[in-house]
């Protein structure tokens, strides 16, 4: 991961805490004067570093973690506005990358019961008593990292 | 990875999937990781880290064992 892919992948970052949505090649293609299949080629090589997720045979952005480009079961509300996360880890590395407060709102995939968790000034002070569970092993979570 | 409301919810959640046990945790010791592991990331400075360095993250929250071990 050179310095010029990193310049694309900071934009990226940036542009989707800005604007709440992952942009398009071309819109960061634009940002950074650069050619759209220039930017298009180093997301694929962020996507084969793990530093970005590409939707599956397309250059669309499908998770910047911890955020998900997506909606998924897990909400996040910082700043003012909402994000989602990709799994419970990322739903509390949101506030954590933001270095924010943050009101995270899951469910229970047992039972389906809404649950919340409060972060204030980086500790949990509410949801303490949720429990996490893992199930594939740290070696194989970026075999199917949409599973993971 | 989720978060469920106690051990009967997991277990009936694993049962229903026909998944084994992987490793649970509690939401405090999750907040902490994610404080760990998240907290550069949308830094303009960010680089990738090793996974050495992700590995020690692992380490000093008591993650150990063949389940976290990285590479």
């Amino acid at each position: 991961m050179d310095e010029h892919e990193l310049g694309i992948r900071n934009e990226v970052y940036a542009s989707f805490v800005r604007d709440g949505r992952a942009p398009t090649a071309a819109e960061t293609a634009a940002a950074l004067g650069l050619g759209v299949d220039e930017v298009v080629d180093a997301c694929r090589r962020l996507h084969d570093g793990h530093a970005l997720v590409l939707r599956p045979g397309t250059t669309e952005i499908r998770m910047l973690n911890p955020f998900s480009a997506v909606e998924t079961p897990h909400r996040v509300e910082a700043r003012g506005r909402s994000w989602f996360a990709n799994c419970a880890w990322d739903a509390l590395g949101i506030p954590a990358a933001l270095h924010a407060d943050a009101v995270v709102s899951s469910e229970c995939p047992d039972c389906g019961e809404p649950l919340e968790l409060e972060v204030r000034d980086g500790e949990l002070v509410d949801g303490a008593d949720l429990l996490v569970h893992f199930v594939v092993p740290a070696r194989r979570w970026w075999d199917d990292i949409a599973f993971t | 990875m989720v978060f469920l409301r106690s051990e009967e919810h997991l277990e009936r959640w694993l049962r229903r999937n026909r998944w084994e046990p992987g490793a649970s945790m509690n939401a405090t010791t999750l907040n902490e990781l994610a404080r760990r592991w998240w907290w550069t990331r949308v830094e303009p400075d960010w680089r990738p880290r090793t996974p050495a360095e992700s590995q020690a993250i692992l380490d000093e929250l008591g993650l150990t064992g063949e389940f976290w071990r990285l590479t």
